[in-house]
């Protein structure tokens, strides 16, 4: 196969992967998705590519201040198949980050789109300081 | 050892900075690359009895914007992935994903029967079909002897 563009660019990777490694029992692979983070006035909003992941496969935790994402991939290429050209690799998604105390965990929310999640971080209201009285003595 | 640091100094979240590194991450590094420095998108070609199929991993699309195309042996697909619309540049605390506008075009190894094409976009990957066209008989050419 011919490609337009980068033809010289060596795939070195594919030989690397025994053909079987989709099936149920083998090994996966694991991919750390590509993220994208960005402010807004309310928090913070997180992207992730999870290419092949529908909401069934997705697993979002937050536990310990940690938010975890792990995506499975399902795929349905049928065995026959042989591969003639590949530049991905089939494997499932995982990612973690530490959270800080400004985010507010009970107010996170995620959606899955076309293989893209969205999770939002909201900003934990600020507490009003509070004055402690001082008893005199 | 992480991978990626944040830009800017002042981190309201700076916790988030402290991203888990993972033993897997050294090892995806080599193996496969740090993913939005390739190519995007990433495709394989396979092949079955009677058809090819290519899948590619295209997450975040409108199906409306994908273009498919079949034109002399060469499959293209091209769109543009944007944005979100209320993230500003200057928002962004980290930015790893592919966009902007892309394509790909491939050379299919053997003769498809272009009506039965058909294309499908689920969870982000996109898979074309492509039937083989029935092979022709083959046709003997004749050797003409020079003078």
């Amino acid at each position: 196969m011919a490609e337009s563009q980068d033809l010289n660019q060596p795939d070195n990777s594919s030989s690397m992967i025994p053909a079987s490694e989709d099936g149920a029992n083998g090994p996966r692979l694991l991919f750390n998705p590509p993220i994208d983070i960005y402010e807004t006035p309310d928090g913070l909003v997180l992207y992730a590519d999870l290419p092949g992941v529908d909401s069934e496969g997705l697993d979002l935790q937050v536990q310990n201040n940690r938010l975890t994402l792990f995506g499975r991939v399902t795929s349905d290429v049928a065995e026959s198949a042989q591969m003639l050209h590949q530049e991905y690799h089939f494997g499932d998604f995982l990612r973690s980050f530490i959270l800080s105390d400004e985010v507010d965990h009970d107010r996170i929310q995620a959606k899955l789109t076309n293989g893209v999640l969205r999770v939002e971080l909201p900003r934990a209201p600020r507490a009003n300081p509070r004055r402690i009285e001082v008893s005199g003595g | 050892m992480p991978i990626f640091r944040w830009g800017q100094p002042w981190d309201p979240f700076r916790d988030l900075e402290r991203e888990v590194d993972r033993l897997l991450q050294g090892v995806n590094l080599t193996l496969h690359g740090v993913r939005f420095s390739r190519r995007f998108p990433q495709v394989n070609l396979l092949e079955l009895d009677d058809s090819f199929v290519l899948t590619a991993e295209i997450p975040g699309i409108d199906v409306g914007q994908l273009d498919v195309t079949m034109a002399s042996g060469f499959l293209t697909i091209k769109g543009t992935r944007l944005p979100p619309d209320e993230a500003r540049e200057d928002t962004f605390r980290r930015q790893e994903r592919f966009h902007g506008p892309w394509q790909r075009k491939i050379q299919l190894p053997d003769r498809i029967n272009e009506d039965g094409m058909r294309a499908d976009y689920r969870a982000g990957v996109l898979r074309v079909t492509l039937p083989k066209a029935p092979s022709s008989a083959a046709r003997q050419i004749k050797v003409n002897e020079g003078p």
